[in-house]
């Protein structure tokens, strides 16, 4: 998988020499909402401008960069609501921006070459992106309406309720890992000639799909569900 | 063929534990440098830096973080773990691949050390080798491709579920593809299998 730099984020740095060493950062803002144009502006800047807390930003954007957070650290309610929109906001650039995009690479280069490995290729991806799909689905309607009312302690709403944060870890899977069977086939076993500038592209998009996966779900496993965990057993108690 | 040393990782809060191994460690004959560290985290960048062949550890120290540790000898998997034995779990825990006590002689405790460093060094090899399968791993993957079970794979081939699945492990790490799907279009693409043979 991509590698990204080992360079620890800290609040004091400036966001666009961040953007400079690693663009992936581009699409955590994106997820974050925050413009591209980021001035010179320092990370703490920019967070105190979008009202978003230094040590939830700093954390996502180390995970970016190939740090795991270390520890649990406190995140407050309101961190943790901005996680779950920050979580919406991928899946809509999974299904909305991704998925359409790899799709239609893999149906051009389908057409141009008609081989039936190919038709298989589709089918494989689009039967890999219905898993993917399904899992999102899962989130937006169970996984996180649960942890909302979780954080905004309506109890009487989930009374009643057998859901848990544990649950959602048990549920939860690593949806990334056939997309290494794609590029595996991509790159070693299936035979094709030409067309270098689809298959790139292909390839390109893939990697970056695969890279943006895998920190949603480093996100989820290393700070919604402890956090959700940690309020559980605040408010059962 | 020149080796470099072997290095060797001591995760152990105890000082007196960890001094007494690396004493040992370094008055026998193996060949090796030793590191501590403290947590499970330190290890992904210990090695990235400069692998671990062995791990040593106390396994309570996994105690919920198996979820990691498995995913860890799934990325490196040439690492091989030693777990310490303090008779407090009785059955050896899943995830070492060798335990002794803290009452074996130093030699025991060398000669186990001994066995994993061959361990892993023959997985470092066998990564090396090319992908290439062996005839019964086409066979078991022809199988595979047309949608049977293992347990009718292995009635066909008359060879044990338990051989059925480790030829599938295999089959998986030589390819690099996991799924049922893209091994058909691995097989399809190695001529393995002939395209008319699969429902599309």
């Amino acid at each position: 998988m991509l590698q990204p730099p080992k360079i620890k984020i800290r609040p004091a740095m400036k966001m666009a020499d961040l953007i400079d060493a690693n663009p992936h950062l581009l699409l955590m803002l994106q997820h974050f909402n925050i413009d591209f144009r980021v001035s010179d502006m320092t990370v703490w800047q920019l967070c105190s401008s979008h009202g978003i807390s230094e040590n939830l930003f700093v954390s996502i954007a180390n995970l970016y960069n190939g740090f795991e957070t270390k520890g649990h650290q406190p995140f407050t309610q309101k961190d943790l609501l901005q996680v779950i929109d920050f979580l919406k906001s991928s899946h809509d650039f999974y299904r909305n921006d991704m998925y359409p995009q790899i799709n239609s690479f893999i149906r051009q280069l389908q057409e141009k070459h008609p081989m039936r490995e190919m038709k298989l290729l589709e089918k494989f991806f689009n039967e890999y992106f219905a898993e993917v799909l399904e899992h999102l689905d899962y989130e937006d309607t169970t996984a996180f309406p649960y942890f909302i009312t979780l954080l905004e302690e309506r109890e009487q709403e989930r009374q009643g309720t057998l859901y848990s944060s544990k649950e959602y870890g048990d549920h939860h899977t690593d949806i990334e890992l056939k997309l290494q069977d794609l590029k595996n086939l991509l790159l070693k076993y299936v035979e094709m000639e030409g067309d270098l500038e689809l298959r790139r592209r292909l390839l390109f998009a893939l990697y970056e799909l695969e890279f943006d996966l895998y920190i949603h779900s480093l996100i989820e496993e290393k700070i919604l569900i402890p956090s959700g965990v940690l309020i559980e057993k605040r408010v059962n108690v | 063929m020149y080796s470099p040393p072997l290095h060797i990782a001591i995760m152990e809060p105890s000082k007196i534990i960890f001094e007494g191994l690396q004493t040992i460690i370094c008055h026998s004959s193996l060949d090796c440098r030793v590191s501590r560290m403290e947590r499970i985290e330190e290890l992904t960048e210990m090695m990235e830096q400069n692998p671990v062949e062995i791990l040593i550890a106390n396994p309570m120290q996994f105690v919920n973080l198996e979820k990691e540790v498995k995913k860890l000898r799934k990325h490196y998997p040439s690492l091989a773990i030693a777990g310490i034995d303090f008779g407090i779990i009785h059955r050896q825990s899943m995830l070492t691949d060798i335990s002794f006590t803290l009452y074996d002689t130093p030699e025991q405790i060398i000669q186990s050390l001994h066995k994993l460093q061959e361990k892993s060094r023959q997985s470092e090899q066998e990564r090396e080798e090319d992908d290439n399968l062996s005839p019964r791993e086409i066979e078991v993957l022809t199988c595979m491709v047309n949608g049977m079970l293992n347990k009718e794979i292995a009635d066909q081939l008359h060879i044990s579920v338990h051989t059925v699945v480790r030829h599938r492990k295999n089959i998986t790490l030589k390819t690099g593809i996991r799924s049922q799907s893209g091994l058909t279009i691995y097989a399809i693409s190695k001529k393995i299998v002939s395209i008319e043979d699969i429902d599309i």
